[in-house]
């Protein structure tokens, strides 16, 4: 695989990006020569402690949050559903902001619990949308969409009431999460949003055709051998471990989860044999793009990423529905 | 016998829609579901492949069908549903490789088996196709296939005669293709399947089932050869119509009066 990837023009195109990535910012570092670099304090900083972390994490977190994309399009049968469209972005936002403001308040290690309760957030906002969206009846897909919103909406005005009970430092912590940046990219949360998406690729290897079936709808995958019920828990709860780890490291990043799926389905197909690898390198190369516009557009300041992702992504959005609205001749 | 149903009832906001059901499903037979709209049809078809959960029993090959595994119910019985609902781009070859999801096979014998589907079925030009882009009766073709491969598998698979449940799947075909249905429904049945079939056409019904089972309002009125089951005066009286059998050397057919 790795073997492949190494001499595929993909893999060359990644790691273009990812070394323009590491060089871009506020300092270019192509502009330093290699002894320079690695023996000035400054260039071993920038490059170990802030770019490489950085540039690593957001690849990490966009393949997880596309395949998050993949994962909760396939289960619901819907091409306009995303992590944050149904509400697990909504939902982990809302517990990572609980768990902000109750560190203030009780003595507890904010940073160790964060993710546990962005987790717990993101998993209990997808089951109150599944539970209402009943996306197996007729127009059950359009009542998902809207379950979502309305979960959505629930978590953003609960976070905006806790914004009234935070303290400054809380509440400039929240602000980060509703935004989205890489700024605070570090190993920790790049080795902790790795592992989880080391665990998603171990275990899609044999699920890809189990999903191709459930795209044909849950009657048909159930008498095709497919444990529907199962298969659609597993994937949420990974879905709920990437996107509440993606928003416990870098907050809500829009459109990634669904924009880069349906890059992919444009390029091979539906078929998740091809789909979801190509959507895993997708992503994360798109979200390295993103982050290097962010950093550097206005540099020295920088952009908070979800409003890239969001600029990029909204006018795919609206392509999607109007061609959507096309096809089902709304 | 492939199925037993016995005394399934299932009731929706209050309503019956299947009420006191039950029946023997024999191999090598084909039975034909008639009634009007609502008489509960399609739900006693989604029973019979565990898609709704009933009150009564079924038992599938002498054990009852809730203490299968997902993988060994597809290994015995093929489910065709009304209407597909694809909304992404899977290509028609994609939709019938599915149809060897449930079996242990390679890859090379599943594309062989696609292959063969693909010219047994004369979809060749269509393989590559986007199926969501396929008009009604071809998709009905390429989903017909992709249900008879399935079944075909069953008996290689060292799991006996299949089910094989068809809701409507003549409703988008046109001549041609219904001629098809009708020979590959002998096939299956001539090989010990025992087919289901879901149909609106009463002649179809006449020519194609070994045995009727006539519904009305979720209960089933009578059952059993479709000659002695579809006679003038219950088919007037399930249907609200009136309509006239005819005799033609030992054919039966039904024309309105």
């Amino acid at each position: 695989m790795i073997k492949k990837l190494l001499v595929s023009p993909l893999g060359w195109l990644i790691g273009i990006l990812l070394s323009l990535g590491i060089c871009l910012g506020a300092l270019f570092l192509g502009s330093l020569d290699t002894h320079s670099l690695l023996n000035s304090e400054i260039g071993h900083n920038i490059l170990w402690n802030i770019r490489v972390p950085r540039v690593l994490l957001a690849f990490v977190i966009g393949a997880s949050l596309s395949l998050a994309g993949v994962l909760i399009q396939s289960n619901v049968r819907n091409p306009l559903a995303d992590p944050s469209l149904i509400g697990v972005s909504g939902g982990a936002a809302l517990g990572a902001a609980l768990m902000i403001v109750a560190a203030d308040f009780i003595d507890i290690q904010a940073h160790y619990y964060i993710p546990v309760a962005a987790f717990i957030g993101g998993i209990l906002a997808t089951m109150a949308v599944l539970k209402l969206g009943r996306n197996d009846m007729p127009g059950g897909m359009a009542l998902l969409i809207l379950a979502g919103i309305a979960i959505n909406v629930v978590a953003a005005s609960l976070i905006g009431l806790l914004t009234y009970l935070a303290t400054d430092s809380a509440l400039r912590h929240i602000t980060f999460w509703s935004l989205g940046s890489l700024a605070s990219a570090n190993y920790f949360w790049l080795v902790l949003c790795s592992t989880a998406l080391l665990i998603v690729c171990l275990w899609l290897p044999k699920q890809h055709r189990k999903l191709d079936a459930i795209l044909l709808g849950q009657a048909e995958a159930n008498t095709m051998g497919v444990d529907v019920k199962r298969l659609q828990i597993q994937s949420i709860v990974l879905v709920a471990l990437l996107a509440a780890l993606a928003v416990s490291a870098c907050g809500i990043i829009g459109f990634i989860g669904l924009v880069t799926p349906h890059i992919g389905r444009m390029l091979v197909g539906a078929s998740h044999r091809y789909l979801l690898p190509l959507s895993f390198f997708l992503g994360g190369s798109l979200l390295v793009i993103a982050d290097g516009i962010a950093r550097t557009i206005i540099a020295p300041a920088e952009l908070p990423i979800g409003i890239v992702t969001a600029l990029l992504g909204a006018p795919v959005f609206i392509w999607l529905l109007v061609r959507e609205g096309r096809r089902l001749q709304w | 016998m492939v199925m037993s149903l016995k005394q399934l009832s299932l009731e929706r906001n209050g309503k019956s829609v299947l009420n006191n059901i039950s029946g023997e499903l024999a191999g090598g037979k084909i039975i034909a579901l008639l009634g009007p709209n609502g008489a509960g049809k399609s739900t006693l078809i989604q029973a019979m492949a565990r898609l709704l959960a009933c009150e009564g029993s079924i038992e599938l090959q002498g054990k009852n069908i809730a203490t299968y595994s997902s993988q060994l119910i597809a290994q015995k019985l093929a489910y065709l549903p009304q209407h597909s609902q694809l909304q992404f781009p899977l290509e028609v070859e994609e939709v019938l490789s599915l149809a060897t999801l449930p079996f242990a096979l390679t890859k090379l014998q599943q594309r062989q088996q696609v292959k063969q589907v693909i010219s047994d079925w004369g979809i060749e030009t269509l393989a590559h196709k986007d199926f969501r882009q396929l008009s009604g009766g071809e998709q009905q073709r390429c989903q017909i296939a992709r249900t008879y491969l399935q079944l075909s598998n069953m008996k290689k698979a060292g799991r006996g005669c299949g089910l094989w449940l068809l809701d409507e799947p003549a409703s988008s075909l046109d001549l041609q293709h219904q001629k098809q249905l009708q020979a590959v429904c002998h096939r299956a049945a001539a090989e010990g399947h025992c087919v289901v079939i879901v149909l609106h056409d009463l002649n179809q019904a006449m020519r194609l089932a070994d045995e009727v089972w006539l519904l009305k309002d979720g209960e089933l009125v009578a059952q059993g050869e479709a000659k002695e089951v579809m006679t003038e005066a219950l088919i007037n009286q399930v249907f609200n119509v009136s309509v006239r059998r005819i005799e033609d050397q030992g054919d039966h057919f039904f024309v309105f009066s």
